[in-house]
């Protein structure tokens, strides 16, 4: 055949695929900028001084790290970081336990209740979980650990029923061929052992990823949260406390704080997620992928 | 070192579907035994069964005496190798084979001896520090019979062990487990679907079909003496030949007249027939691919159209259907044809057949029983 | 409907078959529905067999046992204490004990007060001497059911602990009978770390379960029952007691002022609540998937730049970016001064406070916001998804010369679909439930007048459940029509969950991508 029109049409080819990708490149460059357009307001915000309700330019006419300062030095806050640094914590370590103990069971377990539980937990899972919230209210209160005793209170709420939360990691579980449990259970070990020296160190991702999921949880938690501090400052997290600043009567005077905590809460936790990004893809991906 | 004795087991899994009926088998120590059979023929839950990783629904298993139905599997004092391997990811090949060690808190300059010396054997010395991801697929088979050689066990089980090998490796292999067992000399109990490895590594041979024991034997007997059309089919390759006919009897003689050949049951068949009073009428007559010849046109020949010629090296397989249409398999070694005869045998030619009466076996077509049982 | 075989339907065009397959889905429906009649016939039938079943057992057991048995009926723990096991008949002595201590104490109280849930409401008494109101408060109403449930849960433990209990004697008699030996409590409790492991893990994650979730459920339906209010709230300000199914008559009655019921209501809510899940998942879930193979095409740098910039969007708390974002377009927020200075726009709008269209505005940026927070997620699936995509799929494609449009649609899109099916279902019925994107960004508004007769400040581009939130704490705090309302998002939830999750393909023909 001709070759020149050969060589034609790979250049064609070649150039389409080029023009392709700079349209891509471009689009991607678009859709940056306005994904991260609020994140860059709310940190320019955050400097500004001139004033301190919201307005209607990008960057401030006088910068300065006040907001921060005046942050810091609010006792109020430092309690709410405080709280929910606490509740994290203490929530990213005992719903992993409990989250790993229902999958590990559910995946390798076949006891006569299995299949009844699952589906009991599924119907339950349809159910809007913010019915419960007047009657875990009551129950807390009656047990002490409403207002300012707000913090065991949530922790007690969010790990209580958290092992419903078990797909992905019985998901993953699943993934781990089971006849490593036999070989291990044949050399000698008990089922116990199994889970500790053969299953926990090949599912480190998602155990990393139960332990971020639940860490990062309680950060954004408002209603729960909101309802069981019951507007006593000392219980409240930073989300609850800081809702406030922009409400009607306050926002005025408090957006520029907001604005600074924002961005106080939200670097650590960021750093923390972008480290771990890795785990959290893998169990997303395979949780979507499961169902 | 144990005998393994299997008393009316049975394994029926819920929805009432039953994997294994009513299993009995007695393993003598130091006996190497194969389970074969097609998938799902229940011989992999008989020795799970063993193992303790299934339930027994009803009967009882002992091993060396004492009943361990409600044993876990870690204390019934069994080795076992999977199918793929189960070989722990995260431990180097060494904590592989030092798990059951450590786990009994067996000392560590023990368990090095152990390991090493197994190590040894298997020729995976320079492999200690690795993880099983590093290593080929032979290699990580080695890793997984160590693991099971360095405990003091009982009994050693193998779930097919080398299905998940290429050919060539497995023929390797299969010469290697030979050679493991005069080294360990233990009870052995061996799961696989593949024929050729029940013949060759069996002392004595359970051939199983939808959950029931279809013949137990040495690999002679079954071969020789298969009890009924589906072991007589299921041993040997290719694949014994079947022939819908009828056997008939005349001045005290066996013929059978398949394809309206009339041929003479003589021979020991003759003469076992005729101890049995053999009833005549229908039967399947079975015929070896290996046991039938070629012959020139006769009164003994049966004329058949060639369909297919394959080549195998040492032996020629000939595919060839009869004039009514039934197709059969003939095996001839490739020397006892000459350049000129092998060239002949080409697709369309015209081929004679024959079979002497001692290689005959006859089945009832009802109840596929072999008559001579 | 005419019905057609594998080769009539092929034959027929592609429009056609489209049709087809809609006429086959919705006809379907009935049969699906009877189907789950049947089921759920079929599932109380074999309930009522298996508690004759149980019965039978139980009266056997005592019939053919011995009299350690016979005693272990009214005695729980005996036989076993007899026959040596001590831990186990101790526990069932123990449990026996504290159930009749509890009945005594207190339960039998809950039990009985739960029929009429309080009698004796709170009281007013007038003391002439200081001139003062005297209050006194008597039976409350909200501890009595709360605890009358608990009680029952309690007594339905007991009931099974019993069984248990004569079963354990039945087996602990055959056992001795052919001369094995029995558990000891060391077995028992060994067994709990190995065969019976799953027993320990399970403890404690299902009692949390239990107290915490299945327990407040229970409660909050029969809640729904009652007239339990602010001015009902069962102690301070009043009782509340049984009303029957008043307030599902009351939620679908179609009388109500100004034209506006709470039917009326509902159902514009319910509307809006499934045309905006079905927005929210599935503009999530094209674009994702469309971002997703941006990135990951060949030839595109820094890939992993571009999802780290995506991925801030899930570290960052919502409450932090959502607010923020709400004000952002608020009248005078940041979009709008920077459109005002652009001169693009002369007068601010108001996104959040228009009422036009039924708040037209305020529900079309939501559904583009929540794109925003939500096609990174979609991006990090669509990616780990994309990537399993067995290249010789896209290869035998070339070569039997599709396109790159016809190969998203004939291979990828399938793919994607089959595999993330149900996780589209969760997806589907967790946008109705999405509480946070709503309340953060808009709190409900813009304000539907009309519809806020029917209490709690209803605005346009509230769900069922921002409004069921807003029943809650609004001034009448209406427990009773929350709970109402939350019933009924469950039956619609799982109504959608039902029908759909049969019919996904995931599910029907689990080998068709292996």
């Amino acid at each position: 055949m001709n070759e020149k029109k050969k060589i034609r049409r790979h250049m064609g080819l070649r150039a389409s695929s080029a023009i392709s990708n700079s349209v891509i490149h471009v689009l991607l460059v678009i859709i940056s900028i306005i994904w991260l357009i609020p994140f860059v307001c709310i940190v320019l915000q955050s400097f500004r001084l001139e004033l301190s309700g919201p307005v209607g330019y990008v960057i401030p006419k006088k910068w300065g790290f006040d907001n921060y300062v005046a942050l810091l030095g609010r006792s109020d806050f430092r309690q709410w970081y405080i709280n929910t640094f606490i509740i994290a914590l203490v929530n990213a370590a005992l719903q992993t336990v409990i989250v790993l103990c229902m999958s590990y069971a559910l995946s390798r377990f076949r006891f006569k209740m299995r299949g009844a539980l699952m589906r009991l937990m599924m119907v339950l899972g349809l159910f809007p979980g913010m019915l419960t919230m007047i009657i875990l209210y009551r129950v807390l209160k009656d047990l002490g650990l409403t207002e300012a005793n707000a913090v065991p209170g949530l922790i007690l709420v969010y790990v209580a029923s958290s092992g419903m939360g078990y797909y992905v990691s019985k998901g993953f579980f699943d993934t781990i061929p089971k006849s490593l449990d036999e070989a291990a259970r044949v050399d000698g070990a008990t089922r116990m052992q199994v889970l500790f020296k053969i299953i926990l160190p090949l599912a480190k991702p998602i155990v990393i990823y139960t332990i971020l999921t639940a860490f990062m949880a309680p950060w954004g938690d408002y209603v729960f949260a909101r309802y069981i501090s019951f507007e006593n400052p000392v219980g409240m997290n930073v989300a609850v406390g800081m809702y406030k600043w922009l409400t009607l009567d306050q926002i005025s005077s408090n957006y520029t704080m907001f604005c600074a905590g924002g961005v106080i809460v939200a670097i650590p936790v960021t750093i923390l997620f972008l480290c771990l990004q890795r785990y959290y893809v893998e169990g997303v991906t395979g949780g979507a992928v499961k169902g | 070192m144990a005998s393994v004795k299997l008393t009316n087991v049975k394994k029926i899994y819920d929805k009432n579907v039953v994997a294994v009926h009513d299993f009995n088998l007695e393993i003598h120590d130091k006996e190497f035994v194969v389970f074969v059979g097609p998938s799902g023929c229940g011989k992999s839950t008989t020795l799970r069964m063993i193992a303790g990783l299934e339930e027994i629904s009803d009967g009882t298993i002992e091993i060396d005496g004492e009943v361990v139905n409600d044993l876990q599997p870690k204390d019934r004092n069994i080795a076992m190798v999977f199918q793929n391997y189960a070989l722990y990811p995260h431990m180097t090949v060494y904590e592989n084979i030092a798990f059951s060690l450590r786990l009994q808190k067996v000392p560590e300059d023990e368990i090095y001896d152990r390991v090493t010396r197994a190590a040894e054997i298997l020729g995976i010395t320079d492999y200690l520090m690795r993880k099983p991801r590093a290593l080929s697929g032979g290699q990580r088979q080695r890793v997984a019979i160590g693991r099971a050689m360095v405990r003091d066990s009982k009994v050693f089980l193998m779930d097919e062990p080398l299905s998940n090998l290429d050919a060539k490796l497995r023929n390797q292999m299969r010469a290697e487990i030979i050679l493991l067992r005069q080294k360990l000399d233990t009870t052995f109990v061996y799961v696989t679907h593949d024929q050729t490895e029940a013949m060759t590594l069996g002392d004595r041979i359970v051939i199983m079909k939808d959950g029931y024991i279809q013949q137990v034997g040495t690999p002679t007997e079954v071969f020789e003496m298969p009890k009924n059309l589906f072991v007589a089919g299921f041993i040997g390759a290719p694949q014994m030949n079947f022939i819908e006919t009828e056997l008939t009897v005349e001045n005290g003689s066996y013929y059978v007249k398949p394809f309206g050949v009339k041929l003479p049951v003589d021979g020991e068949k003759g003469t076992a027939l005729k101890a049995k009073q053999a009833k005549t009428g229908r039967i399947t007559l079975g015929v070896r691919p290996e046991h039938i010849t070629l012959t020139q046109a006769g009164a003994n020949a049966i004329p058949c159209t060639l369909e297919v010629n394959e080549m195998m090296g040492s032996e020629l397989h000939l595919h060839v259907y009869t004039e009514d249409g039934t197709r059969l398999v003939v095996r001839v070694p490739t020397v006892s044809l000459d350049a000129e005869t092998r060239k002949g045998l080409v697709a369309g030619a015209k081929v004679h057949i024959t079979f002497e009466g001692k290689v005959m076996h006859f089945f009832d077509p009802e109840s596929t029983e072999n008559l001579l049982n | 409907m005419k019905r057609y075989s594998d080769l009539e339907y092929l034959q027929l065009s592609k429009w056609k078959k489209l049709c087809y397959r809609l006429a086959c889905f919705f006809r379907s429906i009935p049969t699906a529905l009877k189907n789950l009649v049947l089921a759920v016939g079929l599932f109380f039938k074999n309930a009522a067999l298996a508690v004759v079943r149980e019965f039978k057992d139980i009266f056997l057991t005592f019939k053919d046992g011995d009299i350690h048995t016979k005693i272990s009926y009214v005695f729980m723990g005996w036989g076993s204490l007899r026959r040596g096991q001590i831990l186990r008949g101790l526990l069932f002595f123990l449990f026996e004990a504290v159930f009749i201590f509890y009945m005594v104490v207190s339960g039998g109280y809950w039990l009985s007060m739960l029929p009429s849930l309080g009698k004796v409401g709170p009281g007013k008494t007038y003391d002439p001497i200081l001139d003062t109101y005297y209050y006194t408060y008597n039976d409350n109403s909200f501890k009595i059911l709360l605890y009358g449930v608990l009680t029952i849960f309690f007594i339905i433990a007991f009931v099974y602990t019993w069984r248990v209990n004569v079963k354990q004697n039945k087996i602990a008699e055959d056992i001795l009978k052919s001369g094995k030996p029995l558990k000891s409590g060391r077995d028992d409790l060994r067994s709990l770390v190995d065969d019976k492991f799953h027993k320990t893990l399970l403890a404690l994650p299902v009692t949390g379960i239990l107290i915490f979730t299945v327990l407040p459920i229970v409660f909050m339906i029969l809640v729904a029952f009652t007239n339990y209010d602010g001015s009902h709230d069962g102690y301070i300000n009043g009782l509340f007691g049984w009303q029957g199914f008043e307030n599902f008559r009351t939620l679908f009655s179609w009388k109500g002022a100004n034209g506006h019921s709470y039917a009326a209501t509902f159902g514009e809510i319910l509307t809006w609540t499934l045309i905006w899940a079905v927005f929210a998942t599935f503009t999530n879930y094209f674009l994702g998937m469309f971002v997703a193979m941006m990135i990951n095409k060949r030839g595109v740098r820094v890939k992993k730049l571009w999802r780290t910039i995506l991925v801030m969007t899930i570290a960052i708390p919502q409450f932090i970016s959502l607010l923020y974002v709400s004000k952002m377009f608020a009248k005078n927020g940041i979009v709008n001064g920077v459109l005002l200075d652009l001169g693009w726009i002369d007068q601010a709008i108001d996104f959040w406070g228009s009422t036009a269209h039924n708040g037209l505005l305020a529900r079309a940026l939501v559904i583009v916001i929540n794109i925003w927070i939500g096609i990174p997620y979609l991006m990090l699936i669509a990616t780990g998804i994309l990537m399993n995509i067995p290249s010789d799929l896209y290869e035998s494609a070339k070569i039997d010369g599709a396109s790159g449009w016809k190969q998203y649609t004939k291979i990828t899109l399938p793919y994607m679909l089959f595999i993330t099916g149900p996780y589209l279902l969760t997806q589907f019925t967790s946008n109705m439930n999405n509480f946070n994107v709503i309340f953060l960004l808009t709190g409900g508004k813009p304000t539907n007048t009309a519809a806020s007769w029917a209490s709690g400040n209803v605005g346009y581009t509230d769900l069922l459940i921002t409004w069921l939130f807003k029943i809650t704490t609004g001034e009448e705090a209406k427990y009773y029509l929350a709970s109402v309302v939350g019933i009924m998002v469950f039956v619609v939830v799982a109504l959608i969950t039902l029908i759909v999750y049969n019919r996904l393909p995931s599910v029907k023909n689990e080998e068709d991508f292996q």
